[in-house]
């Protein structure tokens, strides 16, 4: 799998990079537009993770320009500005996902994977972790013989964990998976319910299946 | 008393004493001449005939009080005249203040004082609107700058940790720095939002809202959030109330306020909302809590950015003390209000919001 990362902070270029080799990527550097958009177009890439703010030709022109040739790279826009009309702008070009900064690395690194097997995953009806196994159909989830009563919003919490088993999901992806938000609200209402989730889901058993990964977000996991 | 109104005063005072001094020099003059006999003796002067004060006071009034009504209407006008352009410039004046200090007043151009106020005064808002714009500007570009920094040093400690040698004390310092980074990026987030509110760049998706859906919601949201500190959640009106708004940020309006009564209260205590319509144009969003209290001076306060009161408790909660500001913010851009009541044992906070017209909501 190869990554192009156009960013032109250089520091961040690095670590996005390390974090992307770490998972597996190949990863090419480009500082800035003209060079990102020479590049993306005389090689294959699997997935574009592209800085909006760029000296010389900016993102979003790169963008524009690569979906007017017909290129259809998953685009990952990363912005500084974060602002909703920046990322319906972004979306309407022909992004795929956008990622205001500052942002959770391993988020970036599960929005790039994402990105790259896109479409290539059929979705299982019953998802499983472990003994844990819940049924996007009949809404159930159940350990062992054991059966969850879970609210709406609980059941949207659980599933969208247990889409990625073993990635960390970060507060933000969460907000604005199962709630549906565009903005961070401010609150640790994420936490809580991710307390109470656990609270119906591990309290009762020895093996804790969801893990809070510290400063960066929660994932649901199987005990190594 | 309006300087028009007592001008116009001294001016019939004046008009007033002229008749008089007028009247009496008139009886000197006329009265030998209609009174021959009496021009010859100083005696008849010094008393005055009887026929000659009623003669001079006939023409003081027949010609004297109409000239003098005429002059003193004549003054009335002259002095609407020369003030009309000072009202004309309180009322632009009154329409600039910090939000638009864009408008400048009109000048007449005849080069008169108030020409020359008007000018001096346009200079004054032009050199405040420069500023305003510098620290907006200044204040948006740092939110901007400080977001680079900030994704730099979440991103190396991230990759620090993803090192399985870390002893697990090094592990717990890099996670703690890594809260305190994301705290700050919270203030960043929200700094950034009202800087750009300030500049007008922030608009809402106006569309017919079911508030009563949304209080539902939100109020599911606030029982989690209320379950660690205990206390009790209580939702006990909620009529179905529709108005046009933005559903994202009545929702985030909805939860900053109810964060601050969840996180500023004590332990056990109460927090009750009431969703109901007010005289027939306004929904009403009532939200008491049993939290500390705030002293009615420090009320007007509570919504400025980075507010935190002065008990010392206050600054244990963890918040980025811009929520208030947030909230009042989404209420007015709704063209609504927040009001806060406050006694030592009960704080209530009241939302109001303009209720769509009826044609629109069905």
């Amino acid at each position: 799998m190869r990554v192009l990362v156009v960013e032109d902070e250089r520091k961040t270029a690095s670590f996005v990079r390390k974090a992307l080799q770490s998972e597996g990527f190949a990863v090419d550097l480009c500082a800035n537009g003209e060079d990102a958009l020479a590049t993306a177009t005389t090689v294959v890439f699997d997935a574009l993770v592209l800085d909006i703010m760029l000296p010389g030709r900016d993102g979003l022109s790169v963008l524009r320009q690569l979906r007017a040739a017909g290129n259809a790279i998953p685009v990952l826009l990363l912005s500084a500005r974060g602002e909703v009309d920046e990322r319906v702008q972004g979306l309407n070009l022909g992004a795929d996902d956008y990622l205001p900064k500052p942002f959770v690395l391993a988020e970036l690194v599960a929005r790039v994977r994402a990105l790259v097997r896109r479409g290539g995953e059929t979705k299982p009806p019953v998802l499983r972790v472990a003994d844990l196994a819940l049924d996007t159909v009949t809404r159930q989830a159940r350990r062992g013989e054991r059966l969850f009563d879970l609210t709406a919003r609980e059941f949207r919490l659980l599933e969208f964990l247990m889409r990625s088993p073993s990635r960390i999901c970060s507060r933000l992806a969460i907000i604005e998976k199962v709630w549906d938000y565009d903005f961070d609200p401010g609150t640790n209402l994420v936490d809580v319910y991710v307390m109470r989730l656990r609270e119906k889901i591990d309290a009762d058993f020895p093996v804790k299946l969801l893990h809070t990964v510290r400063g960066v977000g929660y994932v649901i996991r199987e005990p190594a | 008393m309006k300087i028009r109104t007592r001008l116009t005063f001294w001016y019939a005072a004046i008009m007033f004493i002229s008749l008089l001094v007028m009247g009496g020099l008139m009886y000197r003059t006329f009265a030998p001449e209609l009174y021959p006999m009496a021009a010859r003796s100083a005696t008849r002067l010094s008393e005055p005939d009887e026929g000659d004060l009623r003669e001079t006071l006939r023409i003081l009034l027949l010609c004297g009080v109409p000239s003098a009504l005429l002059a003193v209407g004549g003054g009335w006008w002259l002095m609407r005249q020369a003030f009309l352009p000072l009202t004309d410039l309180t009322g632009a004046v009154e329409k600039i203040h910090a939000g638009n200090l864009g408008g400048r007043l009109p000048i007449g151009g005849n080069g008169d004082e108030i020409d020359r106020l008007a000018q001096v005064f346009n200079a004054m808002t032009a050199r405040l609107d420069g500023s305003f714009q510098r620290i907006r500007e200044f204040t948006l570009h740092a939110s901007h700058e400080l977001k680079t920094p900030l994704t730099i040093l979440h991103g190396e400690l991230e990759i620090e940790l993803l090192s399985d040698s870390l002893s697990a004390k090094r592990r717990e310092e890099l996670c703690s720095q890594l809260d305190e980074i994301q705290r700050l990026a919270k203030i960043v987030d929200g700094l950034t939002l009202l800087t750009r509110v300030d500049a007008g760049q922030v608009e809402l998706k106006i569309e017919p809202v079911r508030l009563d859906e949304i209080v539902r919601d939100v109020f599911a949201d606030a029982q989690i959030l209320a379950r660690p500190s205990g206390l009790n959640l209580k939702l006990t009106e909620c009529e179905g109330l529709n108005i046009s708004g933005d559903r994202h940020r009545l929702r985030q309006l909805l939860l900053n306020l109810l964060d601050n009564a969840i996180k500023y209260n004590q332990p056990g205590g109460l927090v009750e909302m009431a969703l109901r319509e007010r005289t027939g144009v306004l929904a009403e969003l009532t939200l008491k809590n049993t939290g500390p209290g705030i002293a009615s001076a420090q009320i007007p306060r509570v919504f400025d950015r980075f507010y935190r009161g002065e008990e010392s408790h206050c600054k244990a909660v963890d918040g980025c003390g811009l929520g208030l500001s947030i909230a009042q913010w989404i209420a007015s851009a709704h063209n609504g209000s927040i009001q806060i009541e406050s006694d030592p044992a009960l704080t209530t906070l009241i939302v109001l919001l303009p209720l769509s017209s009826p044609a629109s909501s069905k």
